[in-house]
């Protein structure tokens, strides 16, 4: 079986995406399933996201980050900050969304790359001087400095490239 | 071109290595085929003959190793029609106890390139719904489309053209339509009458097409309704069985919300045809002449993949990507469509392996041929082997599949999605089925599709509400996501 990271629900092994939401399960191996379990401090705001009310009217997911590489898509809810980086063992202070399932190390992504936050009216990407950079539509953004994002706007965390969906309000 | 050379196995339409039971098959259906009693063009008893001949020879393992052995080492007939590609979705199958999945995608492609094929001559009919439904725009428009068609044909083309409401009329009989305006003035007399029933057009239809009955020629149907048939689809279905015999494909076109599409799938999927949905009178032309434009690209009409049931392993489903998007009905014998000049074939397999199955080296998922028909040449090609295998191993392998299969499954899980919520709205489960098409919505708008994501609210919001799909949110949901899977692979995401 594989572990929906979106909504939780309990695919055959080998499938491709979740039959249940249609997030895309490809890198989301068996393997990796276990190593999401071993910490679920790190993935408990998005792995746990209940799979009701659903985010699209609901609410809940005020920005959802799709994965162009892989087609995966990640709706991010509960909290108006997160830290986006990979998780390492010993790590002292671990990033709020892991990416090492969609291969943030290969794609030189650092532990803790960026934040994405959520104003009154916009939200927010601000670089954590992270070793690689962060893009916004192919331009780098200074560390430390917020970027107000658009809909549709092309992230790149390293090479990792994330595409910004709003919702529209 | 066939007089000078003798080649048997040609004349049967099997490999030199075929079995002596293949052999058997293979003269029986060509026996039939171009029986005396049956056959109707010059050149077909000659055919019938040679077939006898072949078979004497090669049924006799003397006289067949005698006559192999006068054989050139490589025979330029034996190269198949068509090139098979086959891609899947995992590297390798894991040794579980549970039940796994996996998808395989299979590309056939004419072996020349674009350009170096034969296209047949079509023997075509076009049957049209004349019901009092179809009355204004719609049948004004698919007036103009016959004749637009008409004037599209090539001289060495059959056309006809049958209009039914619950009974129908052959308003062109099957021929070369070279009296343009008769033909003209015929098709402006139509008039609208009366309630669907698709059997009467669909049988009047097909004999038309039987009574020119070439296997030289590209042999297709084409119905157009914008209404719901009742009590006659057992009837339907047989026919079109019975067109696949002979290989005539049908394709289907509904307009606007009122038809059955679930019927519909089922009729041309039985014979390698699809379905359109055309949500607006206005676009009857276009989607036609695309449709009539394909025929005349058609190098392959269908491509037939027969097959023995592997223990263990299920066939869960079977999609064609391209040049069609539709699902392939599941039976012994698949036809998973044709082959244009420009557009290869491309179909989409999904196996569901059983835990017993998996405790092998290897797996085989689906052993069987493909046969090509191809109404360009008569003699049938030799059946192509296909076999769809995987290592099985202790661990999976993290190796990700090639990006084509990836956005073919992106875009069929929508579509399952969409499958989905029909199904649970039918069953009476509105909740699941307003939460599948919320879901579906978001990975629309995460992929750009603006539009079919709103539909797809509105129409959760209908169920919500009237605990029902509208006729036209649904078809426009399911052949929107359809028509996504069609889009060539690799061009977005």
């Amino acid at each position: 079986m594989i572990s929906c990271p979106n909504c939780g629900h309990q695919n055959v092994t080998g499938a491709a995406f979740c039959i249940e939401c249609g997030v895309g399960l490809l890198s989301v191996d068996t393997v990796i399933t276990h190593k999401m379990e071993m910490t679920p401090e790190s993935v408990r705001s998005w792995a746990a996201a209940p799979p009701m009310p659903s985010p699209v009217s609901g609410g809940d997911n005020w920005v959802t980050l799709h994965l162009l590489d892989t087609g995966q898509v990640l709706p991010l809810t509960d909290r108006n900050e997160f830290t986006l980086g990979r998780v390492v063992e010993g790590q002292p202070v671990m990033p709020d969304l892991d990416l090492t399932p969609y291969h943030a190390y290969s794609h030189g992504v650092s532990r803790l790359h960026a934040t994405i936050r959520r104003g009154v009216d916009d939200v927010y990407l601000m670089d954590l001087e992270s070793a690689n950079g962060t893009f916004v539509n192919g331009r780098r953004l200074e560390a430390n400095e917020e970027c107000p994002l658009s809909n549709g706007d092309v992230v790149a965390l390293g090479g990792l490239k994330v595409q910004i969906l709003l919702k529209s309000p | 071109m066939q007089a000078s050379r003798r080649d048997y196995y040609a004349a049967l339409g099997i490999l030199r290595e075929s079995t002596p039971e293949e052999i058997k098959r293979a003269y029986y259906s060509a026996a039939r085929r171009f029986h005396p009693d049956q056959n109707m063009l010059p050149g077909e008893t000659e055919m019938f003959l040679e077939v006898q001949r072949a078979y004497e020879v090669l049924s006799n393992p003397e006289r067949r190793a005698k006559y192999d052995a006068t054989l050139p080492e490589v025979d330029p007939d034996t190269i198949a029609p068509v090139r098979i590609h086959v891609d899947y979705s995992r590297h390798s199958l894991v040794r579980l106890d549970e039940p796994q999945l996996i998808y395989a995608l299979f590309e056939a492609a004419p072996p020349g390139g674009p350009g170096k094929e034969v296209i047949a001559p079509l023997n075509m009919c076009l049957v049209l719904d004349r019901s009092t439904s179809m009355q204004g725009e719609k049948l004004d428009v698919a007036k103009a489309t016959a004749v637009r068609i008409v004037q599209m044909l090539r001289p060495e083309d059959l056309f006809a053209l049958v209009v039914f409401s619950d009974r129908a009329e052959v308003f062109l009989p099957s021929a070369f339509q070279s009296d343009l305006k008769r033909a003209q003035s015929r098709i402006q007399s139509i008039q609208a009458s009366g309630a669907t029933e698709i059997f009467q057009g669909l049988s009047a239809g097909l004999n038309e097409l039987r009574r020119n009955r070439d296997p030289r020629r590209g042999s297709h149907l084409i119905l157009l309704t914008d209404g719901h048939t009742y009590g006659d689809e057992q009837q339907c279905l047989q026919l079109a069985e019975e067109a696949a015999r002979l290989n005539i494909s049908i394709s289907g076109f509904g307009i606007g919300g009122e038809w059955n599409d679930i019927f519909l799938d089922s009729l041309v999927g039985r014979t390698g045809g699809n379905s359109t949905y055309i949500a607006q009178p206005q676009d009857i032309q276009q989607m036609l002449v695309q449709k009539f434009a394909a025929l005349a690209r058609t190098v392959v009409d269908d491509a037939i993949l027969e097959f023995q049931p592997q223990s263990g392993i299920q066939l869960r489903s079977c999609h064609r990507l391209q040049p069609d998007a539709g699902p392939v009905e599941i039976a012994q014998e698949l036809h998973l469509g044709p082959i244009l000049q420009d557009e290869r074939l491309s179909v989409l397999f999904e196996f569901l392996v059983e835990s017993a199955a998996s405790k092998t080296e290897s797996i085989v998922l689906l052993e069987g041929y493909v046969r090509a028909v191809v109404a360009a040449r008569p003699i049938p090609f030799p059946p192509i082997p296909l076999r769809m295998e995987r290592p099985s191993g202790t661990s999976a392998s993290q190796q990700l599949p090639p990006q084509s299969i990836v956005s073919a499954l992106a875009k069929l899980s929508l579509y399952r999605l969409q499958e989905r919520a029909r199904h649970e709205t039918e069953a009476g489960e509105f909740e699941l089925a307003t939460r599948h098409l919320r879901h579906l919505a978001l990975q629309l708008q995460a992929q750009g599709h603006e539009d079919l994501s709103k539909t797809a609210i509105l129409e959760a919001e209908s169920i919500e509400r009237m605990q029902s799909f509208s006729e036209e949110g649904s078809k426009a949901i399911k052949y929107g996501t359809r028509a996504l899977m069609q889009a060539p692979s690799g061009s977005r995401e």
